[in-house]
């Protein structure tokens, strides 16, 4: 192991993270006085304009938060996302993709418990007067939202039906709104385990207790948005990927939370009641509607001293939302279709969450690759986001455009696209007829094969493969030396 | 019941919710408007608080909020 990796498996915090970022060129300080509004929006927004390159940017000097800290961007970029999965600057997106998809399955988890008084995350503890803009500094994300959002928070929680089962306890992220000094709303669907426990609280009158925590390890903020089945445990599956041990500890509310995250809120649901919520400026590069959505009191907070409020800036992409989590919505689609189909080469859902999706496979028999499509609509992802797929052939990387267009252009027939009407749809895609409920489309962007009687009898094939990739790299090196 | 009113309702009776503070000196406020839920600091730009500057699309009508869907019905 390189040492690269050897750092990245050290992790347990987002301040080690930072740390090393900032040996690496990608972690900057913003110490120049800046606004809330719209300062720290419009630096987001710069920086997420380099997608393969932005640092994390660090603002310890925000008019009117004096001595508080936030964070924006830590997942920002492909170089971000490279470093924390061992990997140098300049790591390809495809090569970043095989690595996770590498690491699938492939390890076990390691979870430590830390005692409660040791734990880093209790060093300071507020039970009253609870009054979160006093502990957050929170601004307005986009223009047009309804109030001041947590984007980046991990909401843990147990089944209220199965509170001793470590694996039905749910980490996700959701985005909250502040709803005064004390209270937060949360936004999620029935489809996410969030939204099956609200329901099963509500439905049977037992509590609802969260624990919400903000700067963590950067692992779990990557891997608690994956899709995986509702009885994995998002702490197990986001210490194997990592490699490494994943410290937790109890919330004053008895739920596993990270032991090492910078900001713990603890909140309890109040049963039956919604308050407006809304609008978001959501991934799809629009904003969600006004709705009336569940109501958390909080009654505890735990933070780390001098504790870094981590946010991220979500709109019209790119954004750092895209790179948090486009690698870990492909990987397992990838995976899950393998199950059945190991013809699949590849998966690029990076779109906007995998509203459009591209998937490469050996094609076995004329129209096949719509089959593997069709099962890909049933992996946990694809019920509700997977909107528009390509089917492109083995020898088209679904992560060069340039060759999917290639494919698009030389191997699709206008015949060869199914549209499913009227199926299940995540409700913010703003071309939804109904909120909820959409149009599938496949294009079949593969060869032809038996019996179909076209095809490419002399196809160009240029050289390819590693020693070219690496051949890439030597180039772009060569220009980043001739540049500095 | 406060004079402050919801740059997004126009609803009167906004309440304060944290007040940000530098040696002494308020350097802006926060207000929660208990009709249609906006928050909003009144250091922020016209066109996130500007009555009759904001974008009317993102107006709520506080004399009907039931049109506002309400999520996980069961």
């Amino acid at each position: 192991m390189n040492d690269l990796a050897k750092r990245a498996r050290g992790i347990t915090s987002l301040r080690d993270f930072l740390a090393l970022l900032e040996d690496a060129g990608q972690a900057i300080t913003w110490s120049e006085r800046v606004m809330p509004e719209p300062d720290v929006r419009n630096i987001a927004v710069a920086a997420s304009r380099d997608a393969n390159g932005a640092p994390a940017i660090l603002f310890d000097n925000i008019a009117g938060y004096p001595g508080k800290r936030t964070v924006v961007g830590v997942h920002g970029s492909w170089d971000n996302i490279a470093l924390l999965l061992g990997r140098p600057k300049g790591t390809t997106i495809r090569e970043l993709f095989f690595e996770i998809a590498g690491r699938w399955g492939d390890a076990e988890a390691q979870i430590c418990y830390v005692p409660e008084g040791q734990a880093p995350v209790h060093e300071c503890r507020v039970e009253t007067e609870i009054n979160l803009y006093n502990i957050l500094p929170v601004y307005r994300i986009n223009e047009y939202d309804g109030g001041f959002f947590l984007g980046k928070a991990a909401v843990a929680s147990r089944d209220p039906e199965d509170p001793d089962n470590f694996g039905k306890q749910n980490v996700g992220i959701y985005r909250l709104q502040l709803q005064g000094p004390d209270s937060f709303t949360l936004m999620t669907i029935p489809s996410h385990d969030m939204g099956r426990q609200i329901m099963a609280a509500e439905r049977t009158g037992l509590p609802l207790k969260i624990a919400v925590m903000l700067g963590n390890h950067p692992g779990l903020a990557v891997f608690a948005a994956t899709p995986i089945g509702y009885e994995e445990s998002e702490y197990s599956y986001a210490s194997a990927m990592m490699g490494a041990p994943i410290r937790l500890t109890k919330s004053g509310n008895g739920i596993d939370i990270l032991a090492d995250s910078e900001i713990v809120i603890e909140a309890e649901m109040q049963l039956g009641e919604r308050v407006l919520e809304g609008p978001f400026g959501e991934f799809p590069g629009s904003y969600s509607g006004v709705r009336k959505a569940p109501i958390f009191k909080v009654t505890a907070v735990s933070h780390r001293q001098n504790p870094i409020f981590e946010n991220i800036y979500i709109g019209r992409g790119w954004t750092e939302h895209d790179t948090l989590i486009g690698l870990h919505t492909s990987a397992p689609i990838y995976a899950q279709l393998r199950q059945n189909f190991p013809e699949v080469t590849a998966v690029n859902a990076l779109y906007q969450h995998g509203l459009t999706g591209i998937i490469s496979v050996k094609n076995r028999m004329a129209g096949f690759a719509k089959t593997v499509a069709l099962r890909a609509l049933s992996t946990p992802h694809g019920i509700m986001y997977l909107k528009n797929l390509i089917m492109v052939d083995a020898d088209v990387d679904p992560f060069d455009l340039n060759q999917v267009m290639w494919a698009l252009s030389t191997r699709t027939r206008a015949d060869d696209i199914i549209v499913l009407p009227n199926m299940p749809a995540v409700p913010i895609d703003p071309s939804a007829v109904v909120p909820g409920k959409g149009h599938r489309l496949i294009i079949d962007a593969t060869s032809y094969l038996r019996p179909d009687p076209i095809g490419e009898a002399h196809l160009v094939t240029p050289p390819t493969g590693a020693d070219i990739d690496a051949l890439s790299k030597q180039i772009r090196a060569m220009q980043g030396g001739a540049a500095t | 019941m406060s004079e402050t009113i919801c740059p997004r309702c126009s609803s009167s009776g906004a309440a304060t919710d944290y007040q940000g503070m530098e040696d002494g000196t308020v350097i802006w406020t926060i207000h929660r408007c208990v009709v249609c839920c906006f928050s909003w600091r009144d250091s922020e730009p016209p066109s996130s608080i500007g009555s009759g500057v904001r974008s009317a699309d993102f107006a709520v009508d506080a004399a009907n909020l039931d049109r506002y869907p309400k999520i996980l019905q069961q």
